[in-house]
């Protein structure tokens, strides 16, 4: 097995995970290629605080994501399970994009793959893109899954 | 708009939209609400009705000034004890001179420069001397400073200046009579017993299906709110200083805060920060627009100019600049709260409150833009992590166990 790594170019894969169908694919693809080339993998999701936050609210908002992506990551893991693969899984807050991005770069990730939402024009301008901004700023190859 | 129902129905109508539009912009509901009700209050009472919204009928400012209560008990109960014990020191000061520079600060500007009365004057110092622990809290997760021991006394400081904050509304306004000195005196008695007797009470009869720990909780806020009306001061002072006193209690009982919060959530505060919107005068701002930018730079300068010495002499250093930032946020909560009561209670005019209102919500929005972007992209990216990152990813599970 440790074999296979040391010429495995994707080692650490993390996976960008917010509950959506796209992000569901994203992890599939990445379950997949992670058994081909016997990569490591983490599920990362990111929690996102209202701006401007107040108190009681930020709260509520960090309970709720917690509760959805544990729940999300549990299936997650009984999926991996028969594929004897090395899953991990976390949760951060802030803004999706940049949290990717700098896990990403602590970890030695290797490639990112996140799905891409399909917004509106105007939520995309509104917003931003996370899929545009980890493609821009990421260190590692990125793939997006539609 | 007399018929009840009709009225129930466009109030949370009005709430759904916000929520929606909060959803829709991943920003705060409490911000949309403000603005909806800003925006409806004109719209109906151009073209549907004289009255407007009909705010100050009597159940919409029950169900409102509920919200407000039960928000601050909230507030007040995200406290970590621990956290304050632990940095007590630094965080009574730092917290201390952050809610006295901007007091201050904006007391003299509003006063000297705007020429408001003296009473007016010591309203925008206090709606405007509050820092809001969540933007704080929230830009602390993000960056990972809420677990060092930076992080944490700004944190505990900023509660002790919202506390300020509350105590100054609660008491700078009121007369000094035997009616203060009994409040006084009960509410002390009241804050020493709470920790003790809540946590049995709630064990003996706690946990069935009649919620007696909300109607305890709700007891309490009401019945100290209406002793602090009588003797002349607000129902939120006692309300934080409550959640403050079981924060090491209550506020760990996670369902329980998440029952109190679905209620406030779901009915009050929408009918809080609707009515809070709905007092806004859009003309008003528009006719004289830098009475808002006056009060704006009065309240960033004099945070600064009250915290950069302290800071200093704290010997922090690498993160002063992030501090400033969010030190000077405003906090949406308590800069209404503080407004409200001013126009309530006449010591402000209409116009006055919309400036102050604007000024809240501007110095809670544009701290965060700022520390946008300040901090993002650019702290996450490489060259922050080869010189030694300044954030490490949170865990939630590893946060405070209330939120």
């Amino acid at each position: 097995m440790s074999g296979r790594r040391q010429h495995t170019y994707f080692r650490r894969i993390l996976v960008a995970y917010d509950g959506s169908p796209q992000s569901e694919k994203a992890v599939e693809l990445a379950f997949s290629l992670a058994e081909c080339i016997d990569s490591s993998v983490l599920i990362f999701a990111v929690a996102r605080p209202p701006e401007p936050a107040t108190s009681v609210e930020l709260g509520a908002v960090l309970d709720d994501a917690r509760e959805h992506y544990e729940e999300g990551f549990k299936k997650i893991l009984e999926k991996a399970r028969p594929h004897n693969l090395d899953v991990k899984t976390d949760i951060a807050v802030g803004h999706p994009g940049e949290q990717i991005i700098h896990r990403a770069e602590v970890d030695g990730i290797d490639l990112i793959i996140l799905g891409r939402r399909g917004r509106s024009m105007l939520s995309r301008m509104v917003l931003g893109s996370v899929s545009e901004r980890v493609l821009r700023y990421a260190h590692c190859p990125v793939m997006v899954v539609h | 708009m007399q018929n009840v129902w009709v009225l129930a129905s466009l109030w949370v109508g009005l709430a759904l939209i916000a929520t929606l539009l909060a959803i829709w912009f991943k920003i705060s509901t409490a911000l949309t609400e403000i603005v909806v009700g800003t925006v409806a209050q004109l719209i109906v009472s151009a073209y549907v009705s004289q009255g407007g919204l009909a705010a100050k009928t009597e159940w919409i400012t029950f169900l409102a000034g509920t919200g407000a209560i039960v928000l601050t008990f909230l507030a007040g109960a995200e406290l970590d004890p621990a956290v304050f014990r632990a940095k007590w020191k630094e965080s009574t000061i730092v917290g201390l001179v952050g809610f006295f520079g901007p007091f201050l600060g904006c007391t003299a500007i509003a006063h000297y420069v705007l020429h408001w009365t003296t009473r007016s004057s010591w309203l925008a110092g206090v709606a405007l001397s509050t820092t809001s622990v969540a933007v704080v809290y929230a830009v602390m997760l993000e960056l990972g400073f809420n677990v060092t021991d930076f992080g944490k006394a700004i944190l505990a400081a900023c509660f002790v200046n919202d506390l300020g904050t509350v105590i100054a509304l609660g008491l700078i306004f009121s007369p000094f009579t035997a009616k203060t000195v009994i409040f006084i005196v009960v509410s002390v008695g009241i804050f020493v017993v709470l920790p003790f007797l809540t946590p049995h009470f709630f064990r003996k009869y706690g946990g069935r299906v009649s919620e007696i720990e909300a109607k305890y909780l709700l007891f309490i806020l009401f019945a100290m709110g209406g002793l602090a009306v009588w003797s002349g001061s607000e129902a939120v002072l006692p309300a934080y200083v409550i959640g403050m006193v079981l924060a090491g209690t209550v506020g760990k009982d996670h369902v329980l805060i998440r029952r109190l919060r679905t209620l406030t959530f779901g009915l009050l505060t929408p009918f809080y920060f609707i009515r809070a919107g709905s007092f806004v005068s859009v003309p008003s701002l528009a006719a004289a627009p830098m009475v808002f930018v006056a009060l704006f730079f009065g309240k960033m300068s004099s945070k600064v100019i009250g915290l950069f010495p302290t800071v200093k002499a704290f010997k922090y250093q690498r993160e002063e600049g992030l501090y400033f930032t969010l030190m000077m946020s405003t906090g949406l909560t308590f800069g209404t709260i503080s407004a409200l009561f001013g126009i309530n209670h006449g010591i402000i005019d209409q116009a006055q409150y919309s400036h102050l209102v604007a000024t809240v919500i501007g110095s809670a929005v544009i701290p965060t833009m700022i520390a946008n972007a300040w901090f993002m992209p650019r702290h996450l990216l490489r060259k922050s992590v080869e010189e030694k990152p300044v954030a490490q990813p949170v865990t939630l599970s590893a946060e405070r166990g209330n939120s």
